[in-house]
């Protein structure tokens, strides 16, 4: 997929301007990984640019989010309701802390949240910490799943090609939704009374989503071996006798690189959306700061304190826009057709 | 074909067995025991030694193989359910009894599916409806400054998970707006106010049709963009037939093949769950009913809800197949 044309193939036939060989500029073009010609195309590209920009800001943020919000001094400790809130109005929080839209104190710059009294700025921040570390982790998870099945199953064939395949389509079948939905009662019934429930469900959320996402990955990759195993350098280096994993990893894996680094920019904003999508239904993150939960809160606040559901919702519409973005951008740069 | 068709059916028939047996284990091994919440239920949290009452009565104590086999012919012919002292009568096919509510889970579900059903049926209906012609007109002005337009605008609202777009809908036009129309969202039953029942999915259906179509915009404009570059529609045009006949006749019938395909599997996942349009619109259907049985840990209606729709999908998976054999015969000979 990502092999370059060598020059001498395409012959006349390009409407390249014929470089003389012995120049800087052949020699600049010979030393060129398909990646680094993807690598170049993409510092091109503004808008990937623009939204791996956004992508920096948020790992920043997620990386620091203990430092930022100390800079700010807030957190997420429960603070006292009386002195933030007005009881007297069902709970909302006093317009200098917020709602509607104004408000602004250098205390809490995001203003406070209904009924708890939580400072919005302190779960904002913790919460794209807990999104992004729980979208890497299922990535990670999942690439690793399906890269080993992918292989498996492409370059062994046979009987362990069926068997993974009809694993495949077995979960694919499945939406991940469905099996959150069924596990989250378990685990609540289980380890509600555990001190680390909060870990435990953070951890099962990654296994789930890891789970049944593995499968693009693992279809791609197959696919890609299949036509690579028959290729000559792979069937070279079984004639001089390389053992199988070393062909694997040392003949296969480096023509792969393409096809995962698709399926990464396809995983990662899904997971990001899938994580925030189950918190906002009370089967996600139930215990601690996550945006799905907080704009699954601000839901019934959102006529008298719209920013309550804003703040949350910018930050994964933001997030998950330029990783989707930013993934389409990596395709299109990899994509030997659209060469430039 | 017969022979194609059967494979499939078998097949079909051994994921769906793996599938409840995953389910039944799932639920038997994955509590600290799978009476204890009906057993804190009854007896307000103070379960205890109690505990062993519900587990002998449910069967819980029984090897796990024979009360799946107790469970699986239960669901052929129906069985009796006991809890603590009292006997559930549950008909076939029995899914066993809510503890919530006492009732058999599948006669609930029965009361539920027109809800869910409404909401897949109108969803997706629009899903061809915009996507379809939006492709098509999109295809045959392939390169122009409109489908450019058209296709990044698509792949920016795509790029919005889709229970924001949902609930952004619903919370201005709804909530802040009260927009004539949509004010009350919410599942009434056709038989009793057609209006009422349509007006209370309308926002529903806008919602999944204008997401859902841009996925179907990108594929039908694809494969009509491909079967417009074939060769026989060269010849239809050559033969001086108008250009309407060349694109709808000869170009749309091939091209929608496969999208037909996908909105088979698409329509299947609808039904399954559109847990978030439920939950978002307000709309009492299965995705509903199972996210309130995990609120409540009614873990014999989370159990069927998701057993429902894994049956769902594993057959609405098995009719694009045989459908698709049917289509392109290059299928069911390899």
């Amino acid at each position: 997929m990502s092999q370059p044309t060598a020059p001498e193939t395409l012959g006349s036939l390009t409407d390249e301007t014929p470089v003389d060989p012995n120049s800087k500029a052949s020699q600049e073009i010979a030393g060129k990984s398909p990646l680094r010609i993807a690598a170049g195309r993409l510092l091109k590209d503004k808008i990937a640019m623009a939204c791996a920009f956004v992508i920096l800001f948020f790992i920043l943020i997620a990386i620091f989010a203990g430092v930022i919000s100390d800079f700010f001094g807030v957190n997420t400790d429960t603070q006292s309701p009386s002195q933030f809130l007005d009881v007297l109005n069902g709970g909302m929080p006093k317009p200098e802390y917020g709602p509607p839209n104004g408000g602004f104190t250098m205390d809490h710059p995001f203003g406070i949240a209904p009924r708890s009294a939580d400072d919005n700025l302190a779960y904002w921040l913790y919460g794209a910490r807990t999104s992004l570390m729980i979208a890497t982790g299922a990535t990670l998870f999942a690439t690793i799943v399906g890269i080993v099945v992918g292989l498996l199953a492409g370059f062994l064939g046979g009987v362990v090609d069926r068997v993974l395949s009809f694993f495949v389509d077995t979960f694919l079948t499945v939406p991940f939704i469905l099996a959150a939905l069924t596990i989250a009662p378990i685990l609540n019934e289980r380890f509600n009374d555990s001190d680390n429930y909060p870990t435990i469900q953070k951890f099962s959320l990654v296994a789930v989503l890891a789970l049944f996402g593995w499968m693009g990955m693992a279809r791609l990759i197959r696919g890609e071996v299949l036509s690579l195993r028959e290729r000559e350098f792979v069937q070279a280096a079984r004639v001089l006798g390389m053992p199988t994993s070393r062909i694997l990893f040392k003949e296969l894996m480096p023509n792969l690189a393409a096809p995962i680094i698709i399926s990464v920019s396809l995983m990662l904003p899904a997971f990001v959306a899938a994580e925030a999508g189950l918190a906002f239904l009370g089967i996600g993150v139930t215990d601690g700061a996550s945006w799905g939960r907080t704009i699954s809160f601000a839901t019934t606040y959102f006529e008298q304190y719209p920013l309550y559901l804003w703040e949350p919702l910018i930050g994964v519409v933001l997030l998950v826009l330029s990783l989707n973005l930013l993934g389409d951008a990596i395709r299109d740069a990899l994509d030997p057709k659209t060469r430039r | 074909m017969f022979a194609y068709l059967v494979k499939r059916l078998i097949s079909g028939a051994l994921v769906l067995t793996l599938v409840s047996m995953a389910i039944f284990l799932l639920f038997w091994y994955g509590p600290s025991s799978p009476a204890q919440t009906i057993c804190d239920r009854e007896t307000s949290n103070r379960c205890g030694n109690r505990i062993e009452i519900y587990e002998r009565t449910l069967g819980f104590d029984n090897p796990v193989h024979e009360e799946y086999l107790k469970w699986a012919k239960g669901v052929f012919v129906g069985r009796d359910i006991q809890i603590a002292s009292t006997t559930y009568e549950c008909d076939a096919p029995c899914l066993g009894v809510s503890y919530l509510t006492k009732q058999p889970v599948s006669e609930e579900l029965v009361e539920r599916l027109p809800a869910t059903v409404s909401v897949a049926i109108g969803g997706a209906f629009l899903y061809l409806l915009f996507g379809i012609p939006i492709g098509v007109a999109a295809a045959r002005r392939r390169g122009s400054v409109a489908d450019k337009a058209l296709v990044s605008s698509f792949l920016f609202l795509s790029s919005i998970p889709y229970y924001l777009f949902a609930l952004l809908t619903w919370l201005y036009l709804t909530v802040l707006w009260e927009a004539p129309f949509v004010s009350d969202t919410g599942y009434f039953p056709i038989t009793e106010n057609p209006a009422k029942w349509f007006g209370g999915m309308f926002l529903a259906w806008v919602a999944l049709g204008i997401f859902g179509c841009t996925q179907y915009t990108r594929y039908s404009r694809g494969s009509m963009v491909e079967a417009l570059s074939e060769d026989y529609i060269r010849t239809a045009r050559a033969k001086g037939l108008p250009e309407r006949t060349v694109v709808y006749k000869h170009g749309l019938r091939a091209a929608l093949v496969p999208v037909v395909t996908i909105f088979g599997i698409d329509f299947g996942t609808l039904l399954a769950g559109t847990i978030f349009t439920e939950r978002i619109f307000d709309i009492n259907g299965i995705g509903f009913w199972s996210l309130q049985a995990v609120q409540a840990k009614d873990l014999p209606v989370v159990a069927a809800t998701a057993l429902f729709s894994a049956v769902l999908l594993i057959i609405s998976n098995l009719i694009v197949d045989v459908i698709y054999s049917v289509l392109d015969p290059r299928v069911r000979l390899s």
